[in-house]
Order: structure tokens, then sequence, then C-alpha cells
């Protein structure tokens, strides 16, 4: 089952500190620090995210505080509300979505986000 | 359905609190307190001091744990630290180093 299992961080949840990974990471609850995943990463509508976000693929449909870099794509949907610097080469902003910060597209990624997956 | 799972490939260096179960496949460093059971699955790496209502543990853990119901350690765990609860399972097969207090 390695990398199959799900993670989830329900509601009632709080994590302070580093969170890494290969595997898709779901979050209901609250996520304070650092996340850097391979992966997907998913901030459900009524989650909280105060972090460094550097991940593959980043789904928002809550409140993102802190920079996010999506290695391929972000997707704000209508219910996100964002304040950070974006960085993807595909970013998607949905009507309804609440965002201040500032946004790169199109750019070189570092050679620590690169886009496959080793 | 309110509950966390942290996957088998998550590695978490820090702090996991809350009011929900808690069932961890994965890495984890830190600390660990929640009000509801706190369940460490065969494969999963816990360097924490845990804090439960019931701590189940089939994996590794090192570190404290604080049960408020009870501890079980099932076969193949192993766990190093020091166990307060006042239930205590320890199965066949399970190895534990440290001290027991079951409040007696």
């Amino acid at each position: 089952m390695a990398s199959e299992d799900p993670c989830f961080i329900g509601s009632k949840t709080t994590v302070r500190g580093q969170v890494s990974g290969k595997q898709d990471l779901v979050v209901q609850g609250r996520i304070e620090g650092h996340v850097s995943l391979d992966s997907q990463l998913t901030v459900e509508e009524a989650a909280t995210v105060e972090a460094d976000v550097e991940v593959a693929v980043a789904t928002v449909r809550g409140e993102v505080r802190g920079p996010i870099v999506a290695a391929r794509s972000m997707v704000l949907e209508a219910t996100a509300k964002v304040a950070g610097k974006l960085r993807a080469p595909s970013i998607v902003i949905e009507d309804g979505a609440r965002f201040s910060g500032e946004i790169e597209m199109d750019v070189e990624l570092p050679a620590d986000v690169t886009a496959e997956t080793p | 359905m309110a509950n966390t799972v942290i996957g088998s490939s998550i590695v978490i260096d820090g702090e996991i609190s809350g009011d929900e179960p808690l069932t961890i496949l994965g890495t984890v460093k830190g600390k660990v307190s929640m009000a509801e059971n706190v369940t460490i699955e065969s494969g999963a790496t816990v360097e924490a001091d845990v804090e439960g209502q019931t701590v189940i543990i089939s994996g590794k853990l090192t570190g404290n744990v604080n049960a408020r119901e009870k501890l079980e350690l099932r076969p193949e765990s192993k766990m190093v630290g020091n166990a307060k609860a006042p239930r205590i399972v320890v199965a066949d097969g399970a190895s534990f180093k440290g001290n027991v207090d079951m409040d007696v």
C-alpha cells in the first residue's frame, strides 16, 4: 500500500512544524509551519494553513497565509481566501476566490522544486 | 467523519494536537497530544511523547505515553519510554523498555 493510503488532517486537529512527504494530503483542520510535498495538497473549505507551502499541485478551498510554490499547478477555488506570494507554471483563480499578494507564472523553478518526481 | 490520518510516506516534525481520533502510518517526531484515541499502525515510526485517551501501538514508538484510559502494545510493536495509564495491555510478541505507572 506504499503511498496509496490517504492522509488527512481532520477538522479538529492542529499540526505545528514541518510536514513533508510524497503522498497527497487533504487538510480540513489547521497546519502552521512548513509543508513540503512531491504531491497534491488540498486545503478544504474550513481549513487554515499558515505555512510556507511547496508542493506539486495545490488546490485551495480554504484559507492560506504564506507563500505557495507549486511545481505543476495551482487552483484557488471560489471559496479560497489566500494571502501571500504564489508561484507556479499554471495558476487558476476562480470567480469568488479572495487573494492578495504577488503572482509569478511561467518562470524557471528553483532546482529544489522540479516538475518531475525523481 | 472527523478523523486525522498521517499517511505512510508523510513525515511530520513538530506537534500534532486536537480533539479527534488520530492514526499514524508515517513518521512523527515531536509531540502528539490528542483528546481522543491515538493509533500507531504497523510500519509507523514515532519519536514523540504521546498523550491520548486510548493509545494503541502496532509500530515503533520512542517516547513517553500518557493514556487517560488505556495503553495497548500489540504484537510486533516496539516501545522505548515510560508508560502512564490506568490500564495497560502488552500482547505476546510486543517489545517494551521503560517504566510503567498504572497509578496504583
